[in-house]
């Protein structure tokens, strides 16, 4: 009789979201039930006696149902669409300059040649430039506003985590861009600077070693 | 259930926290308390009471805990705040106040006198 007032509960509370709170009610609620039927049956009723007198003592659940609903809904640390838009915007800024900077890092290097800076102080402003565009994209990645969960039920939870799971993907995918483009301008510098392009291949080893390393410090971190 | 019920049911929350000012109890332990002191004529409904625990959760007057039974069945205590007990003072106050008001204002002193009227 204990799974028929069980049963009971899982009708009453079917449209209600799996949350902590509202299984937890559903848990306190059904004890009850549980302790009045056994009360019923001490009394002398009939098994179906004691569950009706126990099923009648619940009494109308719409606004106590309802009340779950309002509490879940206003968790206030869910991040509004207007957040949202304005971080997606920021980002697209952070993500433009930092390109523009790759592009005109090669620059300084065009316009000081043939000049008492062409050795030291271009390149030295090419990976500045360069350096600076690595920032700006790792910089935005860190920052983006990231999805909260607005209550407890699991679907929730999953959105959360797929969120985050996409969301480092996407961090990983953007450093080892900027990598790969920091490793081909060196390549190319080291080239022409020392004309070794026998051997300069190598760096393109090391810049596999390099990403396998970032790529495992990202798995520890997670 | 036969006496006014719908007037108690105004005065939920100081029946409970008048409860928890004994000791700290659960739901059925309440309800029962309520039924044995009204020599069951009155009894609260799960739903009202759940409803009445929730509101006053959230105001602060009740905590609750869940209290671990050796006998197997878990259940989740209330227990009363210091902001709680304030409110019951009040809440008793306030209905104190009400009842001395209503039984003057519902008094008649006169009987009509049907047969005079038209």
């Amino acid at each position: 009789m204990e799974d028929k007032l069980r049963a009971y509960m899982d009708h009453l509370f079917r449209d209600v979201k799996p949350t902590r709170k509202s299984v937890e009610l559903k848990e306190e609620i059904l004890q009850n039930l549980v302790d009045k039927y056994h009360d019923m049956m001490a009394e002398g009723k009939t098994p179906e006696a004691a569950y009706n007198i126990a099923v009648a003592s619940i009494g109308d659940m719409d606004e106590l149902l309802a009340g779950l609903h309002g509490t879940t809904s206003g968790g206030g640390l869910s991040i509004t669409t207007e957040e949202l838009e304005k971080g997606r915007r920021k980002s697209a800024v952070l993500i433009s300059i930092a390109v523009m900077m790759y592009i005109m890092s090669i620059l300084p290097p065009i316009l000081l040649s043939d000049t008492v800076f062409e050795n030291r102080l271009a390149p030295a402003l090419m990976f500045i430039m360069i350096a600076v565009a690595t920032a700006l994209i790792i910089y935005n990645n860190m920052t983006k506003p990231r999805y909260h969960r607005t209550d407890d039920s699991i679907v929730e939870e999953f959105k959360e985590w797929q969120e985050q799971t996409d969301s480092s993907r996407r961090a990983m995918r953007a450093i080892s861009s900027a990598l790969w483009a920091v490793i081909v301008v060196i390549y190319i510098i080291i080239s022409f600077w020392t004309m070794a392009w026998h051997i300069t291949w190598v760096i393109f080893l090391i810049g596999v070693a390099v990403e396998g390393i970032l790529k495992a410090i990202f798995e520890l971190k997670k | 259930m036969s006496i006014a019920s719908d007037l108690i049911r105004g005065h939920t929350d100081t029946i409970i926290l008048a409860h928890l000012t004994e000791e700290d109890s659960y739901g059925y332990k309440i309800n029962k308390d309520i039924q044995v002191k009204t020599n069951n004529q009155y009894e609260l409904k799960e739903a009202t009471l759940y409803t009445a625990f929730r509101r006053l959760e959230s105001a602060g007057y009740i905590c609750s805990y869940w209290g671990d039974e050796n006998t197997g069945a878990r259940r989740r205590y209330y227990s009363i705040t210091p902001e709680g007990d304030l409110a019951y003072q009040q809440m008793k106050t306030e209905w104190d106040e009400a009842k001395g008001l209503i039984d003057i204002l519902i008094k008649s002193s006169k009987k009509r006198e049907d047969t005079n009227g038209r």
